[in-house]
């Protein structure tokens, strides 16, 4: 959607062929001799020892998980090992040619990547640097314990790093509060950020929308290194994988980014094939795709510079890393990689290879990766039998040490949540106040006053009624759509990472004309249109995020969040406390709650949002509101779902005297806003509800002799209930209103509490008055859907205070209730 | 099979009846001839019974509601019969709370609830009343026994304690400790459980005042009453008469039955006997044919004069005062105004009587006499123009050939209206009333 590429009729009906290029299937043919010119007899070996290094640990959770025991060392582990026994090859070749700034990004069978990306790293790293990132992860708990118990060995800062990372991994993987996130990751999210190893992921292809983010993190702020995601080939049917993949490869990174800016994202997508998605096999049986590098084709003209590599040699994937590093160096990215591979062990310990022969597997152990190698660099003489001897016996003696730890419940306690009982809870939120990211002058096109809507803003009334009292029109007033902005450009004139996209977001500026004047204010990398991909919109935010970054990510409508689903409700909110409070993620993600357009398009749906811990999930109602909360929400460090309504986007600032200030301020996360004094009742409203509620208090007041107390609660999560208390234990009386369906809806949440919270000041339990369990009828039948004013009316009349010679049209009797529950509606 | 039962159609002038009280809950065991509610037309109020057993299945009506003849009020059956086609069309069955089965394809909706929903309650323990209104309750020494609960499904809510507290109904200081101490919680957090409640059952003291709401047949007479007096010129006459030869009839009569004289004579001498009450009626009904002003209708513009005389008679009941009417009286005999008149009381106290039969009097009697009352100002029943009211046996004196003699007299006090009746025709037809009472036995040959 842009004015700069014209789309010419002539051009497109041209008749012709798309023709596609040869895409390379296991083209590595060189010898070991040919390959010393390349590496030492060191290289060699490390890479040999690598390799090892994940086989014995891989083989060693086997142990645990199917005897209990390692070694002699007994243990139980109920947690999960998803193992990468035959895989190691593809893991050490694709990290030997990485540094510390290349990130790469896993699956839940991620174990051997962290492990060869940790080793890799320890090499390229000096003794100090090593020591001084040791020392500073999580106040030097793990260093502390792996060079006590390695003390007096005289073990160089290497070995000790390679001890620290073997045993990082475990007690992250056996839960250990020594574990590198403190045992809250686990085995399918582990990782470790100062080896440029970011989180792995427990949902099948959750990292590749995740990685796309990353990417998009390093080209926006220049930074170096490339971003690998590692997925397997049982994702390449996930909708998110295709998203990602359509993200990573937009063609206006070459056609529309301008200047540095102008070219692909160094982005490899990497598909660990090993050939089973758990039980299905891939080819042949759950996919088309006969080699899966064909994808590659599909996605680009580059076809993604897709190729098969033998992941069974480690020379052949480091031969290609060199290639596709170039590549992407290049800005000629995104790659796709069909690294292929096999797992000895089953989709988990538990399985019992029912999918598999017993030949088909002792045909790949046959040529395994570690054997093969190891015999052609004794054939070639690069080092004898004895030397890989005695190699092994060090291996195994690191990894037997690294459990001996692990298992030890002295050096590797639990977290203790009976002497620490906040201590998960200290880390869901970072609560942080961050006014910008980095240092850095943020990339702009013209100063903040030149801005076309600036000025046009600046022309505006900020208060919606005039000294007379009468309402300003809606082209003079300041709207909340204003408010958003606003609060908006501030930041982008202060925080250089922050970027926005989303579908329409540039040119056309949203489609409901809030982001209008910034595409005039900031180049396409700060602002762009993303493909209607709202899994990705989202995912890729996160991995923005994750590695630094300030994102704003835009959803049209709220009952889109479905298909941002994974990403809203298991990836947004985990990362913060699944990282021990490592990651932030100063993510916002706005979302339009519709009106006028039916079932599919005007739902509230944001209870979902408030029922999953790790959201801050926000509603305002008003500009004033509206900007001051966008404020907070881009000055903080958490995750905020940011609610608005598409029945508020033209409103004018009733309730702040004054109007809305120019100026930025934050209205705090958390606290709820009395917006119209009373005594005998209270309403508590979530979103656009506020205006129905404030008609309902006209008609008791007027009709009823009945002065109502409205509150706004503008946020959902978190809530501070101190105003509502007050309010209750004043009036008594308390009516929850919001467009939600009402089966389900928050307001219960919040009904609960108050009841709880005010019992004996109440005089009939809090009511909760949501939208019926229906589909959302076409606009014209709206109002017997959504609240009205006369039904707050009905229902006090009905649950709270019977109001004299009053005959209610709706009914909101036991019977009523009773019978639309029997019946589900 | 549930059975409905119907608003009675009391008369055919009634279109409607007002519910006054339910006796009954939905689901509980009610047996035929339980009172079920009370209804009261303009007139009077009756008591609904049951026909059936079995248990209270659904209540359609709610205190106060004012309900279409033959409508189905409430349901008769087994627990978990559909009673769905006995939902009256536009009726919420929820007024009671009772889940209707079947009612999906109608909307319910809630009826418009009456001011006040409910009588003072006498159960101050099995109360239900919302926390606020509990605490208000305890601060205030509100006197939770004369409460009227005006919240959903009869809850207790905080403005009927605050209207308890306007109007005064606060326990007394002993009482008031009492509650203190009975609904002092021991629940969590302090607050009161039932037990609590059940506890604080003993409040000793009765306070010094207490309010009903006027039931529909009290507000009817005050307004009968007032308009009565402030409409009429209005006085009054007495006068007594010799009761010798009425009392000796009465004695004649109660021999005649013991001794079976009855049958003998082959006639039915009264069952119960006859009263002075019915004598007197008797005897008014003979003469005031005569007294034509006093047997008629005053309206502003004309009088309406009856050629039969229909005998209204006050009869006191629990739900106030009652005057149904001896039709055609004076076309009867004696033993038959007596049974008709007991009849009359009877389903007046009973609160059975049909409204067509409280309706239509010409001329209204009404009896003190055995109250002792000795004298008093009836008011006349409009648009009537005359009352006479019977008062005590009296002893009085006569002078005869200048010895004092006694006698059994009985005093008369006619209210008229002057408007309709003057001075010296009132006294006429007393005078002929004293003169035929005091020969009653001639007066039977009519």
């Amino acid at each position: 959607m842009t004015k700069q590429l014209h789309i010419c009729p002539k051009e497109m009906r041209r008749p012709g062929y798309i023709e596609f290029g040869k895409i390379p299937v296991n083209q590595y043919k060189r010898t070991i001799e040919e390959e010393k010119a390349n590496y030492g007899k060191d290289d060699f070996l490390r890479i040999y020892r690598d390799m090892r290094f994940i086989r014995e640990f891989e083989s060693m959770l086997y142990s645990i998980k199917t005897t209990n025991a390692y070694n002699g060392i007994e243990y139980n582990n109920p947690g999960p090992a998803h193992l990468s026994m035959g895989q190691e090859a593809s893991s050490v070749g694709q990290a030997y040619l990485l540094t510390t700034e290349d990130f790469i990004f896993g699956s839940h069978r991620s174990h051997g990547e962290i492990l060869a990306k940790g080793l890799s790293a320890i090499h390229k790293l000096s003794e100090s640097e090593l020591v001084a990132v040791m020392e500073g992860f999580l106040g030097g708990v793990a260093y502390k314990a792996v060079a006590e118990f390695h003390k007096g060995k005289g073990k160089s800062a290497k070995d000790i790093a390679i001890d620290f990372l073997i045993y990082g991994t475990l007690a992250e993987i056996f839960a250990k509060d020594t574990g590198f996130h403190r045992g809250l990751g686990g085995s399918m999210h582990a990782f470790f950020l100062p080896f440029g190893v970011y989180p792995n992921n427990a949902i099948v292809g959750g990292s590749a929308d995740i990685s796309v983010g990353a990417a998009l993190y390093k080209k926006i702020n220049r930074k170096n290194g490339i971003v690998i995601c590692n997925i397997g080939d049982g994702s390449m049917a996930c909708g998110p994988v295709w998203e990602g993949l359509m993200l990573a490869a937009m063609d206006q990174y070459n056609t529309l980014w301008e200047g540095d800016m102008q070219g692909g994202l160094p982005f490899l997508l990497n598909i660990m094939n090993n050939q089973y998605a758990m039980g299905g096999q891939t080819r042949g049986e759950t996919m088309g795709y006969d080699f899966l590098a064909r994808i590659g084709a599909g996605v680009n003209p580059e076809q993604m510079h897709a190729e098969r590599v033998d992941g069974y040699s480690p020379l052949a994937v480091i031969e290609a890393m060199g290639r596709k590093l170039e590549i992407l160096k290049a800005k000629r990215g995104p790659v796709l990689m069909d690294t292929l591979t096999y797992r000895y062990s089953g989709h988990s310990p538990s399985d019992a290879d029912s999918y598999r022969t017993p030949e088909e597997k002792a045909a790949w152990q046959a040529e395994d990766s570690i054997v093969a190698y190891r015999n052609q660099l004794v054939a070639a003489g690069v080092a004898s039998e004895d030397e890989f001897a005695a190699l092994d016996e060090c291996i195994v003696e690191t990894v037997t040490n690294a459990v001996q730890m692990a298992v030890d419940p002295v050096i590797s306690p639990r977290m203790n949540l009976n002497a620490e009982p906040r201590a998960i809870e200290d880390i869901m939120f970072s609560s942080q106040r961050i006014a910008r990211m980095e240092g850095r002058t943020p990339d702009v096109l013209m100063p903040k006053e030149q801005n076309p809507r600036v000025q046009a803003i600046a022309k505006k009334e900020r208060f919606a009624f005039d000294a007379g009292g009468k309402p300003v029109s809606k082209n003079k007033v300041y709207q909340y759509r204003d408010a958003i902005f606003e609060a908006l450009l501030d930041k982008f004139y202060e925080d250089p990472t922050l970027i926005a996209y989303g579908e329409e977001n540039r040119d056309w500026g949203g489609a409901f004309a809030v982001y209008r004047g910034l595409t005039e204010a900031l180049p396409y990398h700060r602002l762009f249109n993303s493909p209607i991909a709202e899994g990705a919109i989202v995912g890729s935010a996160v991995g923005y995020a994750m590695c630094g970054g300030r994102v704003v990510v835009e959803l049209m409508y709220c009952d889109f969040l479905g298909r941002a689903g994974d990403e809203v409700f298991n990836q947004l909110p985990k990362w913060q406390a699944m990282s021990a409070g490592i990651l932030r993620l100063p993510v916002i993600v706005r979302v339009s709650v519709g009106s006028k357009y039916g079932a599919q398009h005007s739902q509230d749906w944001t209870s979902l949002c408030a029922q999953i811990p790790g959201l801050k999930v926000v509603f305002p109602a008003t500009p004033y509101d509206a900007k001051g909360l966008m404020a907070a929400a881009l000055n903080g460090g958490d995750p905020v779902i940011f609610f608005e309504s598409q029945r508020l986007y033209d409103i004018g600032e009733q309730f702040h005297a004054g109007g809305v200030p120019a100026e930025s301020y934050e209205v705090p996360i958390g606290e709820p806003d009395v917006k119209r004094i009373g005594k005998d009742i209270t309403i508590l409203t979530i979103g656009a509800t506020l205006y129905r509620a404030l008609e309902a208090a006209k008609i008791l007041e007027e009709k009823h002799g009945l002065s109502a107390e409205v509150i706004d609660a503008r946020s959902m999560v978190p809530f501070d209930y101190e105003k509502v208390i007050a309010s209750v234990k004043k009036t008594g009386r308390i009516v929850l209103a919001s467009d939600a369906c009402d089966r389900g809806s928050y307001l219960n949440d919040l009904a609960r509490n108050i009841n709880d919270l005010c019992f004996d000041y109440l005089d009939a339990p809090a009511v909760v008055l949501g939208s019926r369990n229906w589909i959302t009828p076409a606009f014209e039948l709206e109002e017997h859907f959504f609240p009205q004013a006369d039904w707050f009316i009905d229902i006090i009349h009905e649950r709270i205070m019977p109001l004299p010679g009053y005959a209610p049209t709706r009914s909101f009797t036991d019977t009523e209730l009773l019978r639309r529950a029997r019946l589900g509606v | 099979m549930a059975t409905a039962v119907i608003m009675p159609r009391q008369g055919q002038s009634v279109e409607s009846c007002i519910i006054g009280m339910w006796h009954k809950k939905v689901g509980e065991r009610v047996a035929a001839g339980d009172d079920l509610f009370t209804y009261e037309t303009d007139k009077a109020a009756f008591d609904e019974t049951a026909k059936v057993d079995g248990e209270l299945l659904a209540v359609f009506f709610a205190e106060g509601d004012d309900v279409p003849c033959l409508t189905n009020v409430c349901v008769i059956g087994e627990k978990g019969e559909d009673i769905s086609a006995f939902v009256p069309s536009g009726v919420d069955a929820a007024a009671d709370g009772t889940p209707v089965s079947g009612a999906e394809n109608e909307v319910p909706v809630a009826l418009p609830v009456a001011e006040a929903r409910a009588e003072p309650v006498a159960d101050v323990a099995g109360l239900s009343i919302s926390p606020r209104a509990k605490t208000l309750a305890r601060k205030s020494n509100a006197d939770l026994r004369a409460v009227a609960p005006s919240g959903p499904k009869g809850r207790v809510i905080e403005r009927d304690i605050r209207a308890l507290v306007d109007s005064g109904r606060i326990a007394t200081g002993a009482a008031g400790e009492d509650y203190a101490a009975g609904i002092v919680g021991t629940g969590v957090g302090g607050r009161v459980s039932v037990a609590d409640v059940e506890r604080s059952k003993n409040a000793p003291d009765l306070p010094d005042t207490y309010e009903e709401k006027h039931s529909h047949i009290r507000k009817l007479i005050a307004k009968s009453m007032n308009l009565s007096l402030s409409t009429m010129a209005q006085l009054t006459y007495n006068a007594s008469f010799d009761a010798t030869d009425i009392l000796g009839f009465r004695a004649r009569l109660k021999m005649a039955r013991e001794s079976g004289m009855g049958e003998q004579l082959g006639i039915a001498l009264a069952d119960a006997g006859i009263t002075i009450n019915d004598i007197i009626l008797y005897a008014v009904s003979r003469v005031v044919r005569a007294h034509r002003v006093c047997n008629a209708h005053f309206h502003d513009d004309r009088m309406v004069y009856f050629n039969r005389v229909n005998l209204g008679m006050a009869v006191d009941t629990p739900r106030g005062l009652m005057v149904p009417t001896i039709f055609k009286a004076d076309q009867l005999s004696l033993a038959e105004i007596s049974a008709q008149a007991k009849s009359l009381a009877a389903e007046c106290q009973k609160g059975t009587i049909s409204p067509d039969k409280l309706k239509d009097g010409t001329f209204t009697v009404t009896n003190l006499g055995s109250l002792g009352i000795e004298s008093f100002t009836p008011v006349i029943n409009p648009p009537q123009t005359a009352i006479l009211g019977v008062n005590c046996l009296t002893t009085a004196v006569r002078d005869i050939n200048g010895t004092a003699v006694p006698f059994p007299a009985i005093s008369l006090s006619l209210t008229c209206d002057h408007r309709a009746v003057d001075g010296a025709p009132a006294a006429r037809f007393l005078k002929d009333l004293r003169a035929a009472l005091e020969n009653f036995s001639l007066l039977l040959t009519q």
